[in-house]
């Protein structure tokens, strides 16, 4: 087994201070200031166990909320939001099982869809083909489920950023964005600037939350908590331009195993990085359509919508002005025949 | 209005961590009309003051909000 040379100067089980670096030793990577770090979630080995959830929860003490069941699958989180900087979709899938894998159908939080392909399995069904005590319409091997870790997408071209009225959204010198939460005043602008409904009003503080990426935790040299959490490298967190390597590489051998739908999401020039947002730099690895994910198709900047909005405001007031005149000159043209 | 004494322990943006005379810890929320900013609640940590909190327990969350904090002479 690989290990990294600076493991041997901690050797001991319990340390008198802190070790510099640590990022290094845990996920391969030197934070520097000045360079670019996101998160790649790969979505085929997300098991659903939550530690994101929890260590995000841990590490930036947020409380929890929404106490109860949701009744939605396993997912009692909800939604991303103020208190839930981190959330793990549960998508249950349902459906007839044929030779090209589920064919239609599948429960995920209410929405409704089919399999975007590479979905195959057996079922319940034994080798004959016949029903026994475990037939079903399930997918063999748990492989009816696709669980992702979900997140802010820490966009290249922050469109939250860009509507924020008091500057109190930012870039970090880590190129994540973050909140200042002594300038922001609440006005929640950025929360429907926002593509994928990451941001979020707290109604208590009145401020707008959202995942940090671990800023301080950045600035001390620390891995973010869910990353270092995931138990199965679901998460990881890096230089980006490492991570879309890393990526690139994987989806090539997922597509070299027979998963043809991998793809990647939100890393350059690949689907979710449209309408100006470029790349995000906390980018996906998924096996069905986006929307499968709750993620927008193609996401696009608020700022870009203004202009024509603005056109098609005006076209439609000139459109109605030039229909009155017309409607009020017919209406008046036989009153001034008559006299 | 409950009242709460202990130490600032945890700060993260505005929420804080009270740790009481029993060691027992307790998650705070700073409400929006609390007279304290997020600015204040870090020097109070660094100085490992004694805090009396004022707070309310909100609905369908696991913490307190706080309305009011004091430093305890």
């Amino acid at each position: 087994m690989d290990m990294h040379a600076r493991l041997q100067d901690y050797t001991q089980s319990s340390l008198d201070r802190v070790i510099p670096n640590e990022s290094e030793l845990t996920c391969g990577s030197l934070i520097v200031p000045g360079r670019s770090y996101g998160f790649f979630t790969d979505t085929t080995v997300c098991i659903g166990c939550k530690a994101c959830e929890v260590a995000c929860k841990e590490w930036n003490n947020l409380p929890a909320d929404n106490i109860g069941l949701t009744g939605q699958s396993y997912d009692n989180t909800g939604a991303l939001s103020a208190n839930t900087w981190r959330h793990v979709n549960f998508i249950e899938k349902t459906g007839d099982v044929g030779p090209g894998g589920l064919g239609s159908g599948f429960e995920a939080e209410g929405r409704g869809g089919g399999c975007g392909g590479g979905c195959g399995g057996s079922g319940g069904k034994n080798s004959s083909g016949e029903g026994g005590v475990r037939d079903n319409n399930q997918q063999a091997f748990q492989s009816g489920w696709l669980m992702m870790s979900d997140v802010c997408k820490h966009c290249h071209n922050p469109p939250c950023m860009e509507a924020c009225p008091t500057g109190a959204l930012f870039k970090t010198e880590f190129d994540t964005v973050v909140v200042q939460q002594d300038i922001c005043n609440g006005c929640g602008y950025c929360v429907p600037a926002c593509p994928f409904g990451v941001v979020d009003v707290s109604l208590i503080d009145g401020k707008v939350h959202k995942c940090t990426l671990c800023y301080d935790r950045l600035k001390g040299g620390l891995e973010p908590a869910c990353a270092k959490a995931c138990p199965t490298d679901s998460i990881m967190f890096g230089e980006v331009d490492d991570l879309v390597a890393r990526a690139r590489a994987r989806v090539a051998k997922l597509h070299e195993l027979g998963v043809e739908s991998a793809y990647l999401y939100g890393a350059p020039d690949e689907p979710g990085a449209t309408g100006g947002l470029e790349y995000l730099n906390a980018f996906f690895l998924l096996t069905d359509r986006p929307e499968i994910y709750n993620l927008p198709v193609a996401p696009t900047r608020a700022s870009r919508r203004v202009l024509p909005g603005l056109l098609s405001g005006f076209a439609a007031i000139a459109g109605l002005a030039a229909a009155a005149a017309l409607l009020l000159g017919a209406s008046s043209a036989p009153a001034r025949a008559a006299r | 209005m409950p009242t709460m004494t202990g130490m600032v322990t945890i700060v993260q943006e505005t929420r804080f961590q009270l740790t009481d005379e029993r060691g027992v810890s307790h998650l705070f929320l700073l409400g929006h009309h609390s007279m304290a900013e997020p600015d204040q609640l870090v020097p109070l940590q660094h100085a490992q003051a004694r805090v009396r909190v004022r707070y309310i327990q909100p609905r369908n969350i696991i913490g307190m909000v706080a309305k009011s904090i004091e430093v305890d002479d």
